[in-house]
């Protein structure tokens, strides 16, 4: 079960739109190294898994990677919100907005729709654990490059 | 930074205490010392929901007002204010 709260595990606050950051960044919602994918993975690996310290850190780092997709979501949300027709053609966001207009649809920065292609539940406690180690490497690599962005970093 | 951001942070702050002790318990739970500072982390947490929910609205599904759900009022917590 789950419960939900009002709030964002971090607040986002954004003062100016970016419809070129939110073309990247739209891919830690719904990409193959996305929250989606991790919070999917933990949820689901654990169902197999043999140790019960290891049900335990699945199911509530799974939970938290849903607070995750829903900054992800904040930080998309408000990055796009309000642009005038000549702001979304001339950052080149005439691609997404034609398909999703401002909505947050879970997709890869490629466009590609979200997809369990790129994850892994082998119901193999090693490998499964194996596969959750690459897929953070992955994450942290797309957060140190894409959040360093003005206006979207914490003052 | 408005007071309600500021206490919504302090919460925020606490609540993510939380969430990392339990996250270490999962792994040491047998770690009396974080049992205990954990019961304290959460008793802090508790109050500020309380004083955050009386002030500005439910972040649970809390309801005092018996002539109106106040859940659905905005802002929720995507929109920027």
């Amino acid at each position: 079960m789950f419960q939900y709260e009002k709030r964002l595990q971090y607040p986002v606050r954004i003062k100016q739109t970016n419809p070129k950051l939110a073309k990247i960044i739209i891919s830690q919602y719904g990409g193959p190294d996305g929250e989606l994918g991790a919070s999917l993975r933990y949820l689901s690996q654990r169902f197999s898994m043999p140790v019960p310290e290891l049900k335990a850190t699945l199911t509530d780092i799974g939970v938290e990677e849903l607070g995750h997709l829903e900054m992800i979501g904040a930080i998309v949300y408000q990055l796009t919100k309000g642009l005038s027709e000549d702001e979304i053609k001339e950052a080149g966001f005439d691609a997404y907005f034609v398909d999703h207009t401002t909505g947050i649809y879970p997709q890869a920065a490629s466009g590609v729709p979200y997809t369990a292609a790129a994850m892994q539940v082998k119901g193999d406690p090693i490998a499964d654990l194996h596969e959750d180690l690459a897929a953070d490497a992955t994450t942290s690599k797309v957060q140190t490059t894409y959040t360093n962005a003005p206006k979207v970093k914490h003052p | 930074m408005s007071s309600k951001e500021m206490l919504l942070k302090k919460l925020s702050s606490y609540k993510f205490a939380v969430h990392e002790l339990k996250l270490f318990l999962d792994t040491h739970p047998k770690d009396k010392e974080t049992m205990k500072k954990l019961k304290e982390y959460e008793e802090k947490a508790r109050e500020l929901s309380d004083e955050y929910e009386e002030k500005y609205g439910p972040v649970k599904r809390k309801n005092n007002n018996t002539e109106y759900w106040s859940w659905v009022n905005d802002p929720w917590p995507w929109e920027a204010q």
